[in-house]
């Protein structure tokens, strides 16, 4: 009945929060191996990704919404523009026209109240030319016929100047064709045609604008809704795989608990077992010590030697194994008494086992090492149970040292545990053995060296497992023994 | 005081009843002693009835009782004697093989008067029954036996 694990000062592994791949990647094969490798990530993972891939979606969108916004914003700016422009030519063909009819009726007349449109032509001409300019800021070909129609219609005034100062000179006959045809008649020809042009331009222009307005328009409002689709759908799936993973852990934990279940309850018919064997055996050991002792005083006088012996060996065995089975006993009710969890100040505690143990400690010569201990959190009871058997065990094996040496120390291995040794210039034992030390009725020695049921070790290793610590040993032949154990520190702080 | 007020041990295991009653020779105290071999027997001698409906009126001095007995177990018998007005002033000492601290809770809590674990080695066995049954049969006073004293 070896019960033995292996147990070295091994780092513990460390907890881990993934799901346990038991038994390799289960779910459903036909979602692929783009879904298998998704599961093997931590739901951490999963979730960051998830909301990473959303977020993206967010900026792209957001991105591009920006985007088509601001050409719209643009595109109304330039249509105003446009708009402008196309009011700006109907102004100016209607002020040259007016000029242009004015300007004829004073050739004919010599009234010089008909001059006054075609004045104000002349005057204004330049303001509007620069406004025009200004309205055709982007586009080269509209440009370019502004330029040709300033020139047309500097050309146009030049001519009509001419016409005038001919009529104010030499009278009506020298200008009577220009009356009737018009001066620079081509010029003007010109310029209606320019200006109609640039109308037209412009109108094409706007139309084309619209149409790219309501695409991008159209564009914006689908690239919305599919990114809303898009988050949808993400959202939908970060779900499923929280829910698939909440669902799993459920799973193990209610398999968890109905394991446990059974487990403790084999426990306790062990439990119930092993007592009821230990209980009822010790009935039958003490009739034979019983009867053996009669035996021995109603027939001792007849006895020789030897038969004295054999009664006096009946008798140890008997109370040898009474001893075996009341430490069995007490290894069982450790396993099932109900546990404290209190601060428990080692050094006190270690000073009570010692003022226990004062009379194993008479007649010897003993050397202390004590160092502080701290406080650690557990049941006193069971913990003082823990040195008793450590330290009994040191003094056992030392009792052939002219000089023992014992040690007692901590190393603070991490922030929550905290390592407790006793060390002894003992016996010591061969590693190889190591594995044996903690079992129930393992012993490494024969009865006639040192004494003992093998109990000790198995109790302090069951005590310790009870509060989630490990116990460990190291030693060497000839050469003393040191026994590890940890235990869950009261403040985690200290 | 006329008659010898006797030691009632409640043993199933006639070996551990001989034993004890060894043990008591030692002492000559073992002729008071009175032997049940099971729950239903102590309370047959108490209530005077059965095998014991002849037997002369009054309770024990003191009452020795295993736990494990077939029939009627040792908490049983215990709760029978302490819940009746006539038997509860009689002193109950446990003495049994259980270490187990759920019977020793249960039995003072049920008003046993001792609770004795019968050691393994017969030389502390017969010291403890021997020491038992001076104490509680010779030493201690008994109540007074309340028939003769309450109507």
């Amino acid at each position: 009945m070896e019960s033995v694990t292996q147990e070295r000062p091994t780092t513990p592994a460390s907890v881990r929060s993934e799901p346990i791949p038991e038994g390799g990647p289960a779910p459903a094969p036909k979602t692929g191996w783009l879904m298998e490798w998704f599961t093997h990530w931590s739901i951490e993972r999963r979730v960051l990704a998830g909301f990473g891939l959303v977020f993206t979606g967010i900026v792209v969108i957001s991105a591009i919404s920006y985007r088509n916004t601001a050409i719209l914003i643009e595109n109304s700016l330039l249509d105003t523009k446009s708009h402008e422009l196309v009011q700006l030519l109907d102004s100016v063909g209607e002020a040259l026209g007016a000029a242009e009819s004015g300007h004829r009726r004073y050739l004919v007349t010599g009234d010089e109240s008909y001059l006054i449109s075609y004045r104000t032509v002349v005057e204004q001409m330049p303001d509007y030319l620069r406004y025009l300019r200004s309205l055709t800021g982007g586009g080269l070909e509209q440009q370019a016929r502004v330029a040709a129609l300033e020139q047309l219609i500097a050309k146009q005034l030049r001519a009509e100047a001419g016409a005038i100062t001919q009529r104010e000179k030499r009278g009506y006959d020298a200008v009577r064709h220009l009356a009737l045809s018009g001066a620079a008649k081509n010029e003007l020809e010109g310029i209606h045609h320019l200006m109609m042009e640039l109308d037209s331009a412009e109108q094409r222009a706007l139309l084309l604008r619209v149409a790219q307005s309501a695409g991008s328009t159209r564009n914006t409002i689908a690239l919305l809704g599919l990114g809303a689709l898009l988050q949808l759908m993400l959202l939908a799936s970060v779900y499923f795989l929280i829910h698939h993973d909440v669902t799993e852990r459920r799973r193990v934990a209610t398999e968890l608990q109905s394991r446990g279940e059974l487990l403790q309850a084999a426990n306790k018919e062990l439990e119930a077992f092993s007592y009821s064997v230990s209980h009822d055996l010790r009935a039958p050991l003490r009739h034979i010590d019983g009867y053996a002792a009669l035996l021995s005083k109603a027939a001792g006088e007849t006895l020789n030697d030897k038969a004295r012996r054999y009664l006096q060996t009946i008798s140890d065995s008997a109370k040898q194994m009474g001893q075996l089975i009341d430490d069995l006993l007490v290894f069982s009710r450790m396993g099932r008494q109900d546990m404290l969890r209190t601060t428990v100040n080692l050094d006190q505690l270690v000073k009570t086992v010692l003022h226990d143990l004062r009379l194993d400690l008479q007649g010897r010569t003993i050397s202390w090492t004590m160092h502080p201990l701290p406080e650690v959190l557990g049941d006193p009871a069971m913990l003082r149970q823990v040195f008793v058997n450590l330290i009994s065990n040191a003094l056992k094996f030392t009792a052939t040292r002219p000089e023992t040496k014992i040690e007692i120390g901590a190393n603070k291995r991490n922030p929550a545990e905290v390592e407790i040794f006793v060390r002894d210039n003992g016996v010591g034992f061969d590693m190889q053995y190591v594995n044996k030390l903690f079992g129930v009725f393992q012993r490494l020695h024969r009865n006639d060296e040192f004494e003992g049921t093998g109990i000790g070790l198995a109790n302090v290793r069951r005590i310790i497992h009870r509060h989630g610590g490990r116990t460990w040993a190291e030693g060497a032949l000839d050469q003393g023994a040191a026994f590890y154990f940890s235990v869950p520190l009261a403040r985690a702080s200290r | 005081m006329t008659t010898i007020k006797p030691i009632l041990l409640a043993e199933d295991n006639p070996r551990d009843a001989e034993l004890a009653l060894a043990a008591m020779e030692e002492h000559h105290i073992a002729d008071k002693v009175v032997v049940c071999h099971d729950g239903a027997e102590v309370l047959d001698y108490l209530y005077c009835r059965g095998v014991f409906a002849s037997r002369q009126h009054g309770n024990p001095v003191v009452v020795f009782l295993d736990l494990k007995m077939p029939k009627v177990d040792g908490l049983e018998v215990l709760r029978t004697i302490k819940n009746d007005v006539n038997l509860k002033p009689i002193p109950v000492v446990m003495l049994t093989s259980s270490r187990e601290e759920r019977d020793l809770a249960q039995s003072y809590a049920l008003g046993a008067n001792a609770y004795v674990v019968k050691p393994v080695e017969f030389h502390q066995f017969i010291k403890a029954v021997k020491e038992l049954g001076v104490f509680w049969g010779v030493i201690n006073e008994p109540p007074p036996e309340y028939s003769e004293r309450i109507k």
